[in-house]
């Protein structure tokens, strides 16, 4: 190597090495002056994390829309969290719900929470639907995946710089519709004699056969409806999941904490899958139902069945899959989880 | 790829190191790659396009060489390379608005015109490498470059990645000809390069896509502001277009200059112009020196009688807000220029200037006419930003009728003190660039300098995500 190419690489280095030294006392300048407002404006999330240590409280509720839907028609519009409260009067429930959170956001929110907090259980939402790739990979996601990056365990500035330069998941509407059709495509599934060998032939078959002619359904928003539902819930689960590594990592935080960790498998319409979509759905919902009871029962946590409990009735959104329930169904709910922790 | 985000962060040092660590015959594909790889991060598929406009242009540039004592068949060959590096312009720049604009026509007039629509988003600046293209067949064409017989070289000249997207337009014998030379390691080069970047990332960052938030307020629903605030608001684009615009070219030169090419300077101090056809002399440099060379000169420049000139001027100006997108906001901001630059011919004939003996009288008239051209521009930035002539008209109408009501914008002390030092700085390089200003303090202050720029950088910057203004170009 030329001397000219020695000396200029040293005062490259030289350079760099002062570069991590201004960047290590900018990180302590950004700790001490935005750090906590950046947490407060960008990151609601940390907000909840705080909660158990704030408020108090021996359980933690962590959900998503579930909790706190409710009907305008419902006489008790009490969150499941509430009425869970209510139903162990020896225990106080911390709500850590948010719209559209899954397990990835839940792992951060208990992973921030104080040491120092008095969280003995942990009560964990399970919703089938997130482990399809509709939601993996939804619109929504991006607000989420900003919110977390102010989570992640890491200097301060470094997750500023990630926040500023956009280091985080945030699909276009091409790119997003791109992936959900390619993982359609990919997983298939384990029905014997069944026509369709994934969701996307599944729905393409459904969205096309023009049975909108033959009577089996009213109108087009039905079988809009019943595409919603193979696309939502027409997967094979298996380790390979997103969610799955989430609720894994959740199951190894809680035994280093020792809190007592419970799995709540809402409850989907199943009366109304087996009547748009026949009877494979509810098959397969049901294998995968099985595949989270005993992957997880297997490592200790208490996972609650919630999977068909709540009838068709009850569930007060009737043109979207959703898991938002009527007081009746959130009742159910939470008494099934009051029965699992005592 | 775009240069504020994390990905460029990491692509950026990798290709700079592999540039150098591989020996020079290898460095035009390295370059090559990345450049392909950098365009494809948006959407890959439009690299065909670009292909396209490579493939007939170098095509062009060669047969041009070789029939150089034909002067018919050269320029047959001209005006076929231009019309088909134009025709792709067209068909997915202008396609879809002009059909639209026929279906109305035909409306008007009561008769049936199917509008043809073509579903596609236009491919990242395709105008800018559409311009780059035609500079190259055209100064062949004139002999003042010879054609480019590698066709690696010749794709990378059109594709190299600093300003593949949004420019600065280049000539082949400024870009083509560094392409061929080797370039050694040097710590100048890396050192200038990344304050370049370090500059343009906090103009863009910092400045402009903190302004932007701003501006968006304003133009989304102009009526529930003040005629203050939407004063503010127009003022607020004029700076946040030029960071925006300025930043870009930086990251540009920056890029360029860290592997040891120098691309043209964008701009000059834009803002700090006496008269509007200083302001184009001064701003988006590489492109009206385009238009200067390849439109208004061949017109008959101004060596024509004064209504020629005018005509001349006025075509340029137009075709110039065309350029800039289809629609016809940008062509009348356009003409508008074109209009303004006829009318000052005449009134600098006057010399009012000859007129004034005291030198702070001059400067006093010098200051005037600085703000008279910025109020001017600022006001014809408004008809450039506007959506649409219904929006431009909602602009201007609560512009006019809400001069009573309280100002509604609460502008953050961070976006002031950002919008000073950007002005400051503005002021600071006018006789230099950022790199080089920078290079000629102590090194206190330069790395004082760095080290508030990195922070204002991550730390003050927007977490909304604002493309480059001039990406949609």
């Amino acid at each position: 190597m030329k001397e000219n190419t020695k000396n200029t690489l040293r005062k490259i280095g030289m350079k760099l090495l002062l570069l991590i030294a201004v960047l290590a006392v900018l990180d302590v300048l950004y700790y001490y002056t935005y750090y906590p407002k950046d947490l407060k404006e960008q990151c609601s999330l940390i907000n909840l994390s705080q909660k158990p240590a704030l408020e108090g409280g021996d359980i933690i509720y962590l959900g998503e829309s579930s909790n706190h839907s409710f009907c305008e028609a419902d006489s008790d519009q009490r969150y499941i969290c509430m009425m869970l409260d209510d139903l162990l009067p020896d225990h106080k429930v911390c709500n850590l719900a948010k719209d559209a959170c899954h397990a990835g956001v839940f792992y951060d929110i208990m992973w921030n929470i104080p040491q120092e907090s008095a969280v003995k259980t942990a009560v964990v939402t399970v919703n089938m639907r997130s482990f399809s790739s509709e939601w993996i990979n939804s619109d929504l996601e991006t607000a989420l995946q900003k919110e977390q990056v102010l989570m992640k365990q890491a200097p301060a500035l470094y997750k500023r710089l990630l926040l500023a330069f956009k280091g985080y998941t945030h699909w276009t509407e091409e790119e997003r519709g791109h992936k959900v059709r390619k993982d359609l495509k990919r997983q298939r599934f384990n029905i014997p004699d069944f026509p369709y060998h994934n969701a996307s032939e599944w729905d393409r078959a459904l969205g096309k056969s023009g049975m909108l002619f033959d009577g089996t359904y009213p109108s087009w928003d039905t079988i809009a409806l019943a595409c919603h539902y193979i696309k939502d819930f027409a997967y094979q689960l298996d380790d390979k999941n997103p969610r799955i590594k989430d609720f894994d990592r959740i199951v190894k935080l809680c035994q280093e904490r020792g809190w007592k960790l419970v799995f709540n498998i809402l409850a989907d319409n199943m009366d109304q899958i087996e009547a748009l979509v026949g009877p494979e759905l509810p098959q397969l919902m049901k294998q995968n139902n099985q595949y989270i009871m005993d992957r997880y029962q297997s490592q200790g946590v208490t996972v609650i069945d919630n999977y068909n409990v709540v009838r068709d009735a009850d569930f007060f959104e009737r043109d979207f899959p959703t898991e938002h329930y009527t007081q009746t169904g959130r009742l159910t709910i939470a008494r099934n989880i009051a029965e699992a922790i005592r | 790829m775009l240069f504020n985000s994390i990905e460029f962060l990491i692509f950026f040092p990798i290709v700079t190191l592999l540039f150098y660590l591989l020996p020079h015959k290898f460095r035009w594909l390295l370059l090559l790659a990345a450049s392909c790889f950098f365009y494809m991060w948006f959407i890959p598929k439009y690299i065909l396009i670009l292909l396209i406009t490579i493939l007939i242009d170098y095509t062009a540039g060669l047969l041009i060489f070789k029939w150089k004592d034909s002067p018919s068949k050269k320029r047959t060959c001209l005006i076929v390379s231009i019309i088909s590096t134009c025709a792709v312009l067209f068909i997915f720049k202008y396609l879809n608005f002009c059909s639209a604009n026929l279906v109305a026509l035909a409306q008007h007039f009561g008769w049936s015109h199917p509008q043809q629509v073509l579903n596609i988003a236009l491919p990242i600046g395709l105008s800018f490498h559409t311009f780059q293209s035609l500079s190259y067949v055209i100064e062949v064409y004139r002999g003042h470059q010879k054609a480019e017989r590698h066709f690696g070289y010749y794709a990378l000249y059109v594709m190299f990645y600093p300003q593949l997207v949004t420019g600065p337009i280049e000539r082949p014998q400024n870009l083509l000809t560094q392409l061929h030379r080797e370039k050694k390691l040097q710590y100048d080069n890396i050192a200038n390069g990344l304050r370049l970047i370090l500059f343009g990332l906090f103009l863009k960052m910092v400045v402009a896509d903190n302004l932007g938030a701003y501006v968006d307020q304003i133009y989304e629903d102009p009526h529930a502001f003040s005629s203050a605030d939407i004063l503010l608001g127009m003022i607020f684009y004029s700076f946040q277009i030029y960071g925006d615009f300025f930043g870009y070219s930086s990251i540009a030169l920056g890029c360029a200059l860290a592997m040891g090419f120098t691309l043209i300077d964008n701009f000059k101090t834009p803002y700090l112009s006496d008269s509007i056809q200083e302001f184009w002399r001064r701003w988006h440099i590489s492109l009206s020196t385009w238009f200067r060379d390849y439109l208004y000169i061949p017109l008959g420049g101004n060596r024509v009688s004064i209504p020629r000139w005018a005509l001349n001027t006025l075509i340029v100006f137009t075709v110039c807000g065309i350029w800039h997108g289809a629609n016809w906001t940008f062509m009348i901001w356009g003409f508008a220029y074109g209009v303004l630059l006829c009318l000052e011919r005449p009134l600098r004939s006057i010399h009012i200037f000859d007129k004034i003996s005291s030198k702070s009288g001059k400067s006093i008239l010098k200051g005037l006419n600085i703000l008279k051209t910025f109020i001017i521009v600022t006001f014809l930035w408004s008809i450039f930003r506007a959506p649409s002539f219904d929006s431009l008209h909602q602009l201007y109408s609560a512009l006019y009728h809400n001069f009573t009501q309280p100002m509604q914008l609460q502008i953050s002390t961070i976006v002031w003190v950002a919008l000073i030092l950007f002005i400051l700085l503005d002021i600071l390089i006018r006789q230099s660039r950022f790199d080089q200003w920078c290079s000629q303090k102590t090194g206190l202050v330069r790395w004082s300098i760095y080290a508030l720029m990195i922070f204002a950088i991550i730390v003050f910057s927007s977490v909304q995500q604002y493309p480059f203004i001039y990406f949609q170009f």
